[in-house]
Protein backbone atom coordinates (compact mmCIF):
# COMPACT_ATOMS: atom_id res chain seq x y z
CA UNK A 1 0.00 0.00 0.00
CA UNK A 2 2.78 2.43 0.91
CA UNK A 3 4.43 1.53 -2.36
CA UNK A 4 1.31 2.27 -4.36
CA UNK A 5 0.86 5.69 -2.71
CA UNK A 6 4.51 6.55 -3.40
CA UNK A 7 4.15 5.46 -6.99
CA UNK A 8 1.06 7.61 -7.45
CA UNK A 9 2.95 10.58 -5.97
CA UNK A 10 5.90 9.98 -8.31
CA UNK A 11 3.69 9.73 -11.39
CA UNK A 12 1.76 12.84 -10.38
CA UNK A 13 4.98 14.80 -9.87
CA UNK A 14 6.33 13.62 -13.24
CA UNK A 15 3.20 14.56 -15.16
CA UNK A 16 2.63 17.91 -13.45
CA UNK A 17 6.29 18.97 -13.68
CA UNK A 18 6.85 17.63 -17.20
CA UNK A 19 3.66 18.82 -18.86
CA UNK A 20 3.43 22.05 -16.85
CA UNK A 21 6.98 23.18 -17.54
CA UNK A 22 6.77 22.21 -21.21
CA UNK A 23 3.48 24.07 -21.58
CA UNK A 24 4.94 27.16 -19.96
CA UNK A 25 8.22 27.06 -21.88
CA UNK A 26 6.53 26.53 -25.25
CA UNK A 27 3.95 29.23 -24.49
CA UNK A 28 6.81 31.57 -23.70
CA UNK A 29 8.94 30.31 -26.57
CA UNK A 30 11.17 33.33 -26.27
CA UNK A 31 13.64 31.82 -23.84
CA UNK A 32 16.88 32.27 -25.75
CA UNK A 33 18.50 34.52 -28.30
CA UNK A 34 16.81 37.84 -27.46
CA UNK A 35 18.60 40.97 -28.68
CA UNK A 36 17.44 44.11 -26.91
CA UNK A 37 17.97 47.52 -28.49
CA UNK A 38 16.55 50.41 -26.49
CA UNK A 39 12.86 49.72 -25.96
CA UNK A 40 12.79 46.97 -28.59
CA UNK A 41 13.58 43.27 -28.64
CA UNK A 42 14.31 41.03 -31.61
CA UNK A 43 14.82 37.26 -31.84
CA UNK A 44 17.00 36.99 -34.95
CA UNK A 45 17.44 33.23 -34.60
CA UNK A 46 13.70 32.49 -34.61
CA UNK A 47 12.72 30.92 -37.87
CA UNK A 48 16.27 30.10 -38.92
CA UNK A 49 17.95 26.71 -39.08
CA UNK A 50 19.63 27.64 -35.77
CA UNK A 51 16.33 28.16 -33.95
CA UNK A 52 16.18 26.49 -30.54
CA UNK A 53 13.55 23.79 -29.85
CA UNK A 54 11.42 26.17 -27.77
CA UNK A 55 11.27 28.74 -30.56
CA UNK A 56 10.42 25.99 -33.07
CA UNK A 57 7.62 24.73 -30.85
CA UNK A 58 6.23 28.22 -30.26
CA UNK A 59 6.21 29.05 -33.98
CA UNK A 60 4.60 25.69 -34.81
CA UNK A 61 1.83 26.32 -32.29
CA UNK A 62 1.18 29.90 -33.34
CA UNK A 63 1.28 29.14 -37.08
CA UNK A 64 3.14 32.32 -37.90
CA UNK A 65 5.61 32.58 -40.77
CA UNK A 66 8.81 34.29 -39.66
CA UNK A 67 10.70 36.74 -41.87
CA UNK A 68 13.67 35.20 -43.64
CA UNK A 69 17.10 36.56 -42.84
CA UNK A 70 17.40 38.03 -46.33
CA UNK A 71 14.00 39.71 -46.07
CA UNK A 72 14.31 41.61 -42.85
CA UNK A 73 14.16 41.68 -39.10
CA UNK A 74 11.27 42.07 -36.66
CA UNK A 75 11.47 44.04 -33.42
CA UNK A 76 8.73 44.08 -30.80
CA UNK A 77 8.07 46.31 -27.81
CA UNK A 78 5.65 45.72 -24.96
CA UNK A 79 6.96 48.49 -22.68
CA UNK A 80 7.69 52.20 -23.02
CA UNK A 81 11.10 53.76 -22.31
CA UNK A 82 10.39 53.91 -18.57
CA UNK A 83 9.72 50.17 -18.54
CA UNK A 84 5.97 50.53 -17.95
CA UNK A 85 3.76 48.27 -20.08
CA UNK A 86 2.06 49.89 -23.08
CA UNK A 87 -1.60 50.46 -22.34
CA UNK A 88 -4.33 51.93 -24.53
CA UNK A 89 -5.30 54.24 -21.68
CA UNK A 90 -2.19 56.36 -22.38
CA UNK A 91 -0.84 58.22 -25.41
CA UNK A 92 2.69 57.50 -26.65
CA UNK A 93 5.08 59.23 -29.00
CA UNK A 94 7.37 57.07 -31.13
CA UNK A 95 10.21 59.15 -32.54
CA UNK A 96 13.90 59.07 -33.22
CA UNK A 97 16.29 57.42 -35.61
CA UNK A 98 15.57 54.26 -37.53
CA UNK A 99 18.27 51.78 -38.58
CA UNK A 100 19.37 51.45 -42.18
CA UNK A 101 16.65 49.66 -44.13
CA UNK A 102 14.96 50.13 -47.45
CA UNK A 103 11.57 50.00 -45.86
CA UNK A 104 10.14 49.73 -42.39
CA UNK A 105 6.66 49.25 -41.01
CA UNK A 106 5.26 49.94 -37.56
CA UNK A 107 2.18 47.99 -36.47
CA UNK A 108 0.15 47.96 -33.28
CA UNK A 109 -1.18 44.60 -32.07
CA UNK A 110 -2.79 43.34 -28.90
CA UNK A 111 -0.59 41.41 -26.50
CA UNK A 112 -1.37 38.15 -28.36
CA UNK A 113 -0.04 39.61 -31.61
CA UNK A 114 -3.46 40.11 -33.21
CA UNK A 115 -4.45 43.28 -35.01
CA UNK A 116 -6.87 45.51 -33.15
CA UNK A 117 -10.09 46.80 -34.71
CA UNK A 118 -10.36 50.58 -34.83
CA UNK A 119 -12.60 53.11 -36.52
CA UNK A 120 -9.81 54.59 -38.64
CA UNK A 121 -9.05 51.16 -40.20
CA UNK A 122 -5.37 51.83 -39.79
CA UNK A 123 -3.13 49.09 -38.39
CA UNK A 124 0.18 50.88 -38.76
CA UNK A 125 2.51 52.93 -40.89
CA UNK A 126 5.18 52.20 -43.42
CA UNK A 127 8.18 54.43 -43.90
CA UNK A 128 7.04 55.89 -47.21
CA UNK A 129 3.62 57.12 -46.18
CA UNK A 130 4.68 58.81 -43.00
CA UNK A 131 4.43 62.58 -42.62
CA UNK A 132 7.89 63.97 -41.85
CA UNK A 133 9.24 67.31 -40.70
CA UNK A 134 11.36 69.32 -43.16
CA UNK A 135 14.56 67.79 -41.77
CA UNK A 136 13.28 64.25 -42.22
CA UNK A 137 12.42 63.59 -38.59
CA UNK A 138 9.16 61.90 -37.81
CA UNK A 139 6.93 61.30 -34.83
CA UNK A 140 4.13 58.75 -34.58
CA UNK A 141 1.47 59.17 -31.93
CA UNK A 142 -0.05 55.95 -30.64
CA UNK A 143 -3.35 56.66 -28.98
CA UNK A 144 -6.89 55.45 -28.65
CA UNK A 145 -8.27 58.89 -29.57
CA UNK A 146 -7.78 60.88 -32.76
CA UNK A 147 -4.43 62.72 -32.96
CA UNK A 148 -2.94 65.19 -35.44
CA UNK A 149 -0.05 64.06 -37.65
CA UNK A 150 0.85 60.38 -37.80
CA UNK A 151 -1.86 58.85 -35.66
CA UNK A 152 -1.56 55.16 -34.89
CA UNK A 153 -4.87 53.98 -33.39
CA UNK A 154 -4.43 51.31 -30.73
CA UNK A 155 -7.93 49.94 -30.17
CA UNK A 156 -9.31 49.16 -26.76
CA UNK A 157 -6.98 46.43 -25.53
CA UNK A 158 -5.68 47.01 -22.03
CA UNK A 159 -2.16 46.04 -23.10
CA UNK A 160 -0.78 46.42 -26.59
CA UNK A 161 2.48 45.72 -28.40
CA UNK A 162 4.30 47.61 -31.10
CA UNK A 163 5.92 45.65 -33.92
CA UNK A 164 8.67 47.31 -35.93
CA UNK A 165 9.65 45.44 -39.10
CA UNK A 166 12.78 46.36 -41.02
CA UNK A 167 12.87 45.14 -44.61
CA UNK A 168 15.96 44.69 -46.71
CA UNK A 169 18.32 45.68 -43.95
CA UNK A 170 22.00 44.74 -43.62
CA UNK A 171 21.27 43.98 -39.96
CA UNK A 172 19.33 40.84 -40.66
CA UNK A 173 22.44 39.15 -42.00
CA UNK A 174 24.60 39.55 -38.94
CA UNK A 175 26.43 42.78 -37.98
CA UNK A 176 26.20 44.34 -34.55
CA UNK A 177 22.62 44.69 -33.45
CA UNK A 178 23.26 46.19 -30.04
CA UNK A 179 24.82 49.40 -31.41
CA UNK A 180 21.68 50.25 -33.38
CA UNK A 181 19.65 53.37 -32.88
CA UNK A 182 15.98 52.60 -32.70
CA UNK A 183 13.04 54.97 -32.12
CA UNK A 184 12.09 55.61 -28.52
CA UNK A 185 8.61 55.01 -27.15
CA UNK A 186 7.77 57.83 -24.74
CA UNK A 187 4.61 58.26 -22.75
CA UNK A 188 3.08 61.60 -23.78
CA UNK A 189 0.24 61.72 -21.31
CA UNK A 190 -2.05 59.53 -19.31
CA UNK A 191 -5.50 60.60 -18.20
CA UNK B 1 9.42 9.14 4.54
CA UNK B 2 12.80 8.76 2.96
CA UNK B 3 11.33 6.39 0.39
CA UNK B 4 8.66 8.94 -0.51
CA UNK B 5 11.36 11.57 -1.11
CA UNK B 6 13.15 9.13 -3.42
CA UNK B 7 9.93 8.62 -5.37
CA UNK B 8 9.44 12.38 -5.66
CA UNK B 9 13.00 12.78 -6.99
CA UNK B 10 12.32 9.98 -9.44
CA UNK B 11 9.13 11.76 -10.48
CA UNK B 12 11.08 14.97 -11.10
CA UNK B 13 13.57 13.13 -13.32
CA UNK B 14 10.80 11.52 -15.36
CA UNK B 15 9.11 14.95 -15.50
CA UNK B 16 12.27 16.33 -17.11
CA UNK B 17 12.17 13.61 -19.75
CA UNK B 18 8.49 14.35 -20.42
CA UNK B 19 9.35 18.04 -20.77
CA UNK B 20 12.05 17.38 -23.38
CA UNK B 21 9.85 14.92 -25.26
CA UNK B 22 6.91 17.33 -25.46
CA UNK B 23 9.04 20.27 -26.60
CA UNK B 24 10.63 18.22 -29.39
CA UNK B 25 7.36 16.65 -30.52
CA UNK B 26 5.21 19.81 -30.59
CA UNK B 27 6.45 21.00 -34.04
CA UNK B 28 5.47 17.66 -35.60
CA UNK B 29 2.00 17.46 -34.05
CA UNK B 30 1.01 21.11 -33.73
CA UNK B 31 -1.58 20.93 -36.53
CA UNK B 32 -1.89 24.71 -36.64
CA UNK B 33 1.64 25.29 -37.95
CA UNK B 34 2.15 27.22 -41.18
CA UNK B 35 2.88 24.18 -43.37
CA UNK B 36 -0.30 22.40 -42.25
CA UNK B 37 -2.50 25.49 -42.44
CA UNK B 38 -1.44 26.28 -46.01
CA UNK B 39 -2.99 22.96 -47.07
CA UNK B 40 -6.37 24.45 -46.11
CA UNK B 41 -6.09 27.06 -48.86
CA UNK B 42 -5.94 24.55 -51.69
CA UNK B 43 -3.69 22.25 -53.68
CA UNK B 44 0.03 21.95 -53.27
CA UNK B 45 2.17 23.28 -56.10
CA UNK B 46 0.28 26.52 -56.62
CA UNK B 47 0.34 29.92 -54.98
CA UNK B 48 -2.61 30.83 -52.83
CA UNK B 49 -3.29 34.51 -52.42
CA UNK B 50 -3.93 35.54 -48.82
CA UNK B 51 -6.22 38.50 -48.24
CA UNK B 52 -4.50 41.44 -46.59
CA UNK B 53 -4.46 41.10 -42.81
CA UNK B 54 -7.20 43.05 -41.10
CA UNK B 55 -8.31 43.15 -37.51
CA UNK B 56 -10.35 40.04 -36.77
CA UNK B 57 -9.60 38.59 -40.23
CA UNK B 58 -6.00 37.50 -40.27
CA UNK B 59 -5.52 34.52 -42.54
CA UNK B 60 -2.23 33.64 -40.91
CA UNK B 61 -1.04 35.05 -37.59
CA UNK B 62 1.72 37.65 -37.50
CA UNK B 63 1.27 38.93 -41.04
CA UNK B 64 2.38 42.46 -41.75
CA UNK B 65 -0.86 44.32 -42.62
CA UNK B 66 1.01 46.42 -45.19
CA UNK B 67 1.84 43.37 -47.28
CA UNK B 68 -0.07 41.05 -49.52
CA UNK B 69 1.20 37.49 -49.38
CA UNK B 70 0.92 34.37 -51.48
CA UNK B 71 1.93 30.97 -50.15
CA UNK B 72 2.65 27.67 -51.86
CA UNK B 73 3.61 24.20 -50.67
CA UNK B 74 6.18 22.57 -52.91
CA UNK B 75 7.57 19.08 -53.25
CA UNK B 76 10.73 18.19 -55.14
CA UNK B 77 10.18 14.41 -55.11
CA UNK B 78 8.81 14.52 -58.65
CA UNK B 79 11.63 16.65 -59.97
CA UNK B 80 12.90 20.21 -59.72
CA UNK B 81 10.46 23.10 -59.96
CA UNK B 82 10.63 26.63 -61.24
CA UNK B 83 8.95 29.60 -59.58
CA UNK B 84 7.92 32.40 -61.90
CA UNK B 85 6.31 35.74 -61.11
CA UNK B 86 6.13 39.14 -62.75
CA UNK B 87 6.23 41.29 -59.67
CA UNK B 88 5.29 44.94 -59.19
CA UNK B 89 7.98 47.62 -58.97
CA UNK B 90 7.39 48.09 -55.28
CA UNK B 91 9.26 46.22 -52.59
CA UNK B 92 8.72 42.47 -52.59
CA UNK B 93 10.48 39.43 -51.17
CA UNK B 94 10.35 35.68 -51.40
CA UNK B 95 11.31 33.13 -48.77
CA UNK B 96 11.65 29.34 -48.76
CA UNK B 97 10.80 27.47 -45.55
CA UNK B 98 11.07 23.85 -44.47
CA UNK B 99 8.09 22.06 -42.92
CA UNK B 100 8.99 23.37 -39.45
CA UNK B 101 8.83 27.01 -40.68
CA UNK B 102 12.60 27.36 -40.64
CA UNK B 103 13.80 29.71 -43.33
CA UNK B 104 16.29 28.09 -45.70
CA UNK B 105 16.51 30.86 -48.28
CA UNK B 106 15.18 34.36 -48.85
CA UNK B 107 15.75 37.30 -51.13
CA UNK B 108 14.26 40.69 -51.92
CA UNK B 109 13.55 42.36 -55.23
CA UNK B 110 16.98 44.01 -55.11
CA UNK B 111 18.64 40.66 -55.71
CA UNK B 112 17.10 40.25 -59.16
CA UNK B 113 17.36 42.21 -62.39
CA UNK B 114 14.17 44.04 -63.16
CA UNK B 115 11.14 42.79 -61.34
CA UNK B 116 10.77 39.26 -62.66
CA UNK B 117 11.15 36.49 -60.15
CA UNK B 118 12.64 33.35 -61.64
CA UNK B 119 13.77 30.69 -59.20
CA UNK B 120 14.79 27.10 -59.85
CA UNK B 121 14.41 24.86 -56.80
CA UNK B 122 16.40 21.63 -56.78
CA UNK B 123 17.83 19.14 -54.35
CA UNK B 124 21.58 18.63 -54.50
CA UNK B 125 21.15 15.33 -56.36
CA UNK B 126 18.87 16.95 -58.95
CA UNK B 127 21.31 19.81 -59.31
CA UNK B 128 24.20 17.43 -59.98
CA UNK B 129 22.12 15.54 -62.57
CA UNK B 130 20.84 18.60 -64.37
CA UNK B 131 24.31 20.11 -64.65
CA UNK B 132 25.26 17.38 -67.10
CA UNK B 133 22.75 18.64 -69.61
CA UNK B 134 21.52 22.01 -68.39
CA UNK B 135 18.29 23.38 -69.94
CA UNK B 136 18.31 26.97 -71.18
CA UNK B 137 16.05 28.09 -68.36
CA UNK B 138 18.88 27.54 -65.91
CA UNK B 139 20.79 30.44 -67.44
CA UNK B 140 18.16 32.96 -66.44
CA UNK B 141 16.88 31.45 -63.22
CA UNK B 142 18.37 31.89 -59.77
CA UNK B 143 19.29 28.31 -58.90
CA UNK B 144 18.61 27.26 -55.33
CA UNK B 145 20.09 23.97 -54.25
CA UNK B 146 17.96 23.22 -51.21
CA UNK B 147 18.80 21.00 -48.24
CA UNK B 148 15.11 19.97 -48.10
CA UNK B 149 12.81 18.19 -50.56
CA UNK B 150 9.52 19.68 -49.41
CA UNK B 151 8.40 22.85 -47.73
CA UNK B 152 6.65 26.08 -48.58
CA UNK B 153 7.29 29.39 -50.28
CA UNK B 154 6.06 32.79 -49.20
CA UNK B 155 5.86 35.66 -51.64
CA UNK B 156 5.33 39.04 -49.96
CA UNK B 157 4.63 42.29 -51.77
CA UNK B 158 4.26 45.73 -50.24
CA UNK B 159 0.97 47.48 -50.92
CA UNK B 160 2.02 51.11 -50.39
CA UNK B 161 -1.52 52.39 -50.72
CA UNK B 162 -4.91 51.08 -51.77
CA UNK B 163 -4.60 52.35 -55.34
CA UNK B 164 -1.85 49.79 -56.01
CA UNK B 165 -3.87 46.90 -54.62
CA UNK B 166 -5.18 45.69 -58.01
CA UNK B 167 -1.69 45.60 -59.55
CA UNK B 168 -0.20 43.70 -56.60
CA UNK B 169 -3.15 41.32 -56.48
CA UNK B 170 -2.84 40.57 -60.19
CA UNK B 171 0.91 39.98 -59.93
CA UNK B 172 0.63 37.59 -57.00
CA UNK B 173 -2.40 35.80 -58.44
CA UNK B 174 -0.48 35.08 -61.65
CA UNK B 175 2.62 33.75 -59.87
CA UNK B 176 3.47 30.16 -60.76
CA UNK B 177 4.86 27.86 -58.14
CA UNK B 178 5.61 24.63 -59.95
CA UNK B 179 6.53 25.37 -63.54
CA UNK B 180 8.94 22.90 -65.12
CA UNK B 181 12.55 23.76 -65.81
Amino acid sequence: MRFLIDLVIAVAVAVVVGVGSAWYAVGQGHLFGAVTVGDWTAWPNDGTLDADPYALARIARSGEVPLGAGEGLVFAAADDDSGAPLTSRCTYTIAGETPAARLWTLTATDSDGRLMPNLAHRQGFHSREIVRAANGDFAITASRSVQPGNWLPVGDAERFDLVFRLYDTPLATGSQLSTLSMPTIRKAHCP
Amino acid sequence: MRRTILFVIGGLLVGGIIHVAIVFLVPYYAGKDAYSSIARFGNDGQFHLLPMAEAGAETMPGMDPHFMEAVCRFDLHNGPIRVLAAMPDEFWSVAVFDKLSRNVYSLTDRAVDGSNLDLALLTSVQNAQIRQNPPDSLNTAIVLELPIDAGFLVLRALVPDDSLMPAVTAALAAARCSASL
